[in-house]
């Protein structure tokens, strides 16, 4: 891993637990990652392991369980379970040793500890509480203090009919940062082009609507925006004032992605953005993507089940199995050292257009329970080779690092 | 090898309100028995719409104008819906696209997959027990006329002797078959389960003891474990016990484990023993005056084997051989007549204008001949002599009735040219076009009759002509099977709970974790993935002939796709499926297909081997394809196929690729290419294969790819 480069988007010990009849559903677990300015960030894994829930709690479609995520150095989702999960185990271990205690200054110190960690975790649950309500609010206050300070002396030096300009022209701006969000700078693309635009809405009207919802009044300004978006997408200007169903299916994606980029995001969020489509279109979708990617330094997390396509689009690959991740490395080291037995599986499935070899192919199966012995040694997330790590326990990164060399 | 549906120039199109779009141009196939036929293609190709022919649910407004389909000796595209009944599903079934649209909302899975089993069971019962009796009945009718009725009572008392002690059969095999699958499927549970304890990640015990212990007491049966039972059920009752301690993971289920492990080696031991001949120890069980000698079952299949021989079975044998080839000299017989009667009548139908009168009547006299040729005995049903008829009055009805529709059709095409016309002169831009008038092709109907019957002529004399190959002897054995096979059909009802347990067991086939909970949920409760393979489930449930596959795994993940794949490809195997496979993602098709037709605009455009294709693409729209997917060792650009499919309403006059084609030549936009050989097995319609055609190169990053997958494999060969 190169550290010369900023980190845009970090992912801290992310847990999204959904509430179920008997329990709960551990959605996503535990997982850490971060992904780099300018790089794409491809995530696999089969249907129903979480790789779409990571993506859509990483742009606060759900207010997560526990963990953190920083975009830009700012917390703006902040989960809480680890600090109760905290609290309750050490007041578990208070009551047990307070069983044990001989002296009234024993106990007297055991519960001071004890509080001790109850205020430290309630202070922690408020910060999460008030970073996960108010980062976009911090963050707009942060624009309309500087906004200020660039404004304000220059209105007061001019006069007459400029001092009236540069008011309007502030007020304007004000209006704008005060809408703005931190998370808007965040832009998803979703899985089926059909599904995720509005049928009653033209595509001007599609693609305007984050302008329009971050306070853009100016027709003229939309339309230029609007018009230019869809040049860089591929399409042309007579398109936007048609409907979505008059277009096919690849031109509808190009839609999506024009939607997201409008926004000027730092981050693209590509939950399955091809998986719909059909191959000669997928590579125009792919294409664009691509040319995007050079032309803006767009950071994309790239979500897909199909490997060939990730491998082909991705600079670094992380694997998620039931929730958690259990592989991640740059694409090129993913693929010639895979090293847990479920990217083996995955790699082993991939569908090549090579008749022979796939007659001979074999695929490997992942059976959890064949394939670890976690009953003495639980496994956790370690870095095997620089940037290449694996979830493992003991004996099975000293087993990794021997294949390895 | 055999085929078992050829496509013949079919030609299909839809009428819609702009006018009529041309989805299928004349495409023609074949599908042999055990072979997968890949149909690669972008959307609105085609592709789907010639599977929906085949399956006959092709859309209201769609016009087949022309070609045929046969399945088993019917054309497909002429048959009534009643037959359609009997085919569609059952024969050949298909798998969707969207699993969703195919699955009922507000019927819970379980009910969904026993549905058709239950209904096909009960259907089948039925038609069992009538076959068998028909079939019995004709067969006895011609032992008897072919020694011309001499000890005819002595003949129907052996008919009647098979039916009784068949019977007997079939209910001792019925017994012995139930206690020999629960044994197998508990020594399959019990490894399963014992594993999962040693590693201590089971789930459901209580549940999963409870159901080996019912199977392990269902396996107690005099020829499954009999020495054993006692120990059984011992164990059975020890199993018992430990559930409370192996309920949690933590508990000591070292015990059980051992338990389990001795249950399944004295149940895999007793099913891997052989099996007694049942349908000896039917007869000697009903009609042998001694009883059974009290020896192994090798030895005891002779003897019965022989008692069996000795006492009936070779007298049966030998007298149904003689009703057999009685009956086939007659149909022979009958044949001769109804060539000379078919090729009478024909010049009747060949006059430039027919008369209704005289048709009708030599159809009455041809339909007498025809009918008369029909063994009913033979197995491989004629189906061509049975459908003659009402093929034929199909084509007449349509060629009297096409004068007066023929009118009407000019009549309203003429109005509306007229009013179009008048508003054009009133200087009006038009933003329709009239639709030409549907005239009905009476000259093509006349062609269709004359050689429906020059077809039957011929298949006449081709049966007369292998007439001294037959093999009378290979024909009565096949005769008894069947006897045997529906007789059997009768006695193996299908109830609800073995529909259940069968679904269940295709559930866990197919991939479903806890098949028994998901088995009463509803469809909205299952993932895209899971929806598909409860669909895959379903039609593979009837057992089907063809499995027409419409792009089954574009929406499941690499690791599903890879298991259904499998999946699809063992049942190609074990049962001899001949699958249509529908899709555009050429890896899978490497996978899958032995051949692949890749379709543009409603026309084959590349025909051959999976090899043939993938190694030796000869059409650019092939080259299009392989070059815009990315595989894992692609770096450069991918290169999209610029544009969309032609508008299929004003289909192109030239190749219909060429607008999207950068190598297209001139004569590309001017005219259509023919279909060029490659090889034996490979054709492509593409000019760039004419003899005077420039020399062009595949793209790179094809080339650049075969030339790596040759590397590999020759790697692959070293090792």
């Amino acid at each position: 891993m190169q550290n010369n480069q900023d980190v845009l988007l970090k992912v801290e010990h992310l847990c999204q637990y959904f509430p179920m009849e008997g329990g709960e559903l551990k959605a996503v677990d535990n997982v850490s990652f971060d992904i780099k300015k300018g790089e794409v960030f491809g995530l696999v894994g089969e249907s129903g392991c979480g790789k779409t829930t990571t993506g859509r709690s990483i742009i606060k479609l759900y207010n997560i369980t526990g963990g953190s995520v920083f975009f830009k150095g700012i917390r703006i989702c902040a989960g809480k379970r680890s600090y109760q999960d905290a609290m309750k185990s050490a007041k578990k271990e208070y009551g047990e040793k307070i069983k044990n205690a001989s002296s009234e200054a024993e106990k007297s110190q055991l519960k001071a500890e004890l509080d001790q960690i109850i205020v430290e975790n309630k202070a922690k649950i408020k910060a999460a509480n008030f970073d996960q309500k108010n980062c976009d609010k911090e963050y707009s206050e942060e624009l309309v203090k500087k906004l200020n300070a660039s404004y304000q002396p220059a209105i007061e030096a001019a006069s007459g009919e400029e001092k009236a300009k540069l008011t309007a022209q502030y007020k304007d701006a004000l209006r704008k940062a005060k809408k703005t969000k931190l998370v808007t700078q965040i832009q998803m693309i979703f899985q089926d082009p059909i599904a995720s635009l509005d049928p009653r809405m033209t595509v001007r009207d599609i693609i305007a609507e984050g302008l329009v919802i971050q306070g853009e009044r100016d027709k003229k300004v939309i339309d230029e925006k609007v018009y230019e978006m869809l040049e860089l997408v591929g399409l042309v200007r007579e398109h936007a004032s048609r409907y979505p169903h008059e277009f096919s299916g690849g031109q509808r994606q190009r839609i999506g992605v024009a939607r997201a980029i409008i926004m000027n995001p730092d981050l693209i969020i590509a939950d399955e953005p091809v998986s719909a489509l059909d191959v000669s279109i997928q590579a125009q979708v792919i294409n664009l993507l691509n040319d995007l990617r050079d032309k803006f330094g767009l950071t994309i997390l790239f979500i897909a089940h199909d490997l060939s396509v990730v491998k082909y689009f991705s600079d670094r690959i992380g694997v998620m199995y039931f929730g958690k991740m259990v592989e991640l490395a740059s694409s090129e080291e993913l693929f010639l050292n895979p090293l847990h037995p479920y990217t083996r599986s995955l790699i082993s499935a991939i569908p090549l257009p090579d008749p022979i070899y796939e007659k001979q192919r074999q695929r490997i199966v992942y059976n959890p329970l064949a394939d670890h012995d976690y009953s003495v040694d639980q496994p956790s997330f370690r870095e095997v080779k620089p940037g290449h790590f694996v979830m493992c326990n003991d004996a099975e990164f000293e087993k990794y690092q021997s294949i390895l060399k | 090898m055999e085929n078992k549906l050829q496509v013949r120039d079919l030609t299909i199109s839809f009428r819609t309100s702009n006018g009529k779009v041309q989805a299928v141009r004349g495409i023609n196939f074949d599908l042999a028995k055990g072979e997968t036929l890949s149909i690669v293609g972008e959307s609105g190709s085609g592709k789907s719409v010639t599977s929906k022919a085949i399956l006959g649910i092709l859309a209201g407004n769609s016009i087949v104008e022309g070609g045929e389909i046969i399945y088993d000796g019917k054309d497909l595209l002429k048959i009534s819906e009643d037959e359609f009944h009997k085919i569609r599903g059952d024969k050949i079934a298909m798998i969707f696209q969207d699993p969703m649209s195919s699955l009922n909302p507000i019927v819970k899975i379980g009910r969904q997959l026993t549905e058709a089993m239950i209904l096909k069971g009960k259907a089948r019962q039925k038609e069992s027990r009538a076959n068998f009796n028909t079939y019995m009945a004709d067969l006895n009718k011609s032992m008897i006329e072919a020694v011309n009725g001499a000890n005819a009572s002595e003949l129907s008392a052996k008919c009647k002797n098979f039916d009784q002690f068949e019977r007997k059969h079939l209910d001792l095999e019925g017994a012995y078959n139930e206690a020999h699958a629960a044994a197998s499927e508990a020594v399959e549970n019990i490894e399963v389960l014992a594993f999962e304890l040693e590693k201590k990640g089971a789930k459901d015990v209580p549940y999963r003891v409870n159901e080996i212990i019912q199977l392990a007491k269902k396996s107690v049966h005099e020829y499954v474990v009999k020495v054993n039972a006692e120990k059984v059920t011992a164990l059975c009752v020890e199993l018992k016990g430990e559930i409370s301690k192996i309920k949690t993971p933590e508990g000591d289920a070292a015990k059980a484990i051992a338990a389990l492990k001795e249950l399944g080696s004295i149940l895999k031991e007793a099913v891997e023993k052989t099996a007694p001949n049942f349908f000896a120890m039917g007869y000697c069980l009903t009609y042998g005056k001694e009883a059974l000698p009290q020896v192994s079952v090798e030895e005891l299949n002779a003897y019965m084997r022989k008692y069996l021989d000795d006492n009936f079975m070779l007298d049966f044998i030998a007298d149904a051989k003689k009703g057999l080839m009685y009956s086939a000299e007659v149909s022979y017989k009958n044949k001769e007549t109804a060539i000379a009667e078919l090729k009478k009548y024909l010049p009747v139908f060949e006059e430039d204008h027919l008369d209704e009168k005289k048709c009708n009547a030599a159809l009455k006299a041809m339909a007498v001949a025809v009918k008369a040729t029909i063994n009913k005995l033979e197995l491989t049903k004629d189906s061509l002599s049975y459908t003659f008829e009402s093929g034929m009055k199909d084509e007449m009805n349509k060629y009297f009735g096409a004068e007066g529709k023929n009118k009407k059709a000019q009549a309203k095409y003429d109005a509306a040219k007229a009013k179009y016309d008048r508003q054009v002169a009133r200087g009006k831009v038009m933003d329709y076009v009239v639709p030409a008038a549907q005239i009905i092709d009476q000259e093509l109907l006349q062609k269709n009759m004359i050689r429906q019957i020059a077809r039957l002529v011929e298949h006449y004399e081709e049966s007369l002509a292998k007439k001294e190959l037959r093999d009378y002897d290979a024909e009565t054995v096949a005769a008894i099977d069947y006897l045997k096979a529906n007789a059997s059909g009768v006695v193996n009802k299908v109830t609800k709970r073995i529909a259940k347990r069968r679904a269940i067991k295709l559930m866990e086939e197919v991939g479903i974790a806890e098949p028994r909970k998901r088995y009463n949920q509803y469809p909205f409760e299952f993932s895209g993935g899971m929806r598909q393979r409860i669909v895959i489930a379903i039609a593979l449930a009837a057992d089907p002939d063809i499995l027409i596959c419409d792009e089954p795994t574009t929406a499941l993940d690499v690791t599903i796709q890879s298991q259904i794949l499998e999946l699809i490809n063992k049942l190609k195997k074990e049962r001899q499926l001949s699958i249509i496979f529908i899709t555009h993602d050429l890896g899978v098709v490497a996978n899958m297909a032995d051949r692949i037709a890749v379709m543009y605009a409603g026309k084959i455009v590349e025909y051959g081997t999976a090899e043939d294709v993938f190694y030796d693409a000869a059409h650019p729209y092939t080259w299009a394809l392989l070059s815009s997917m990315p595989d894992l060792d692609t770096d450069e650009r991918l290169e999209a196929i610029p544009g969309t499919p032609p508008n299929m309403i004003y289909p192109p006059v030239g190749d219909a690729f060429a607008a999207r084609n950068k190598y297209a030549m001139k004569i590309d936009f001017e005219r259509q290419p023919p279909m060029f050989q490659i090889s034996d097995t490979h054709y492509a319609a593409t000019w760039l294969l004419h003899p005077d055609a420039p020399k062009v190169d595949k793209p790179k990053i094809i080339t650049d790819r075969i030339a790596r997958m040759k590397q590999k494999g020759s790697a692959q060969d070293a090792e």
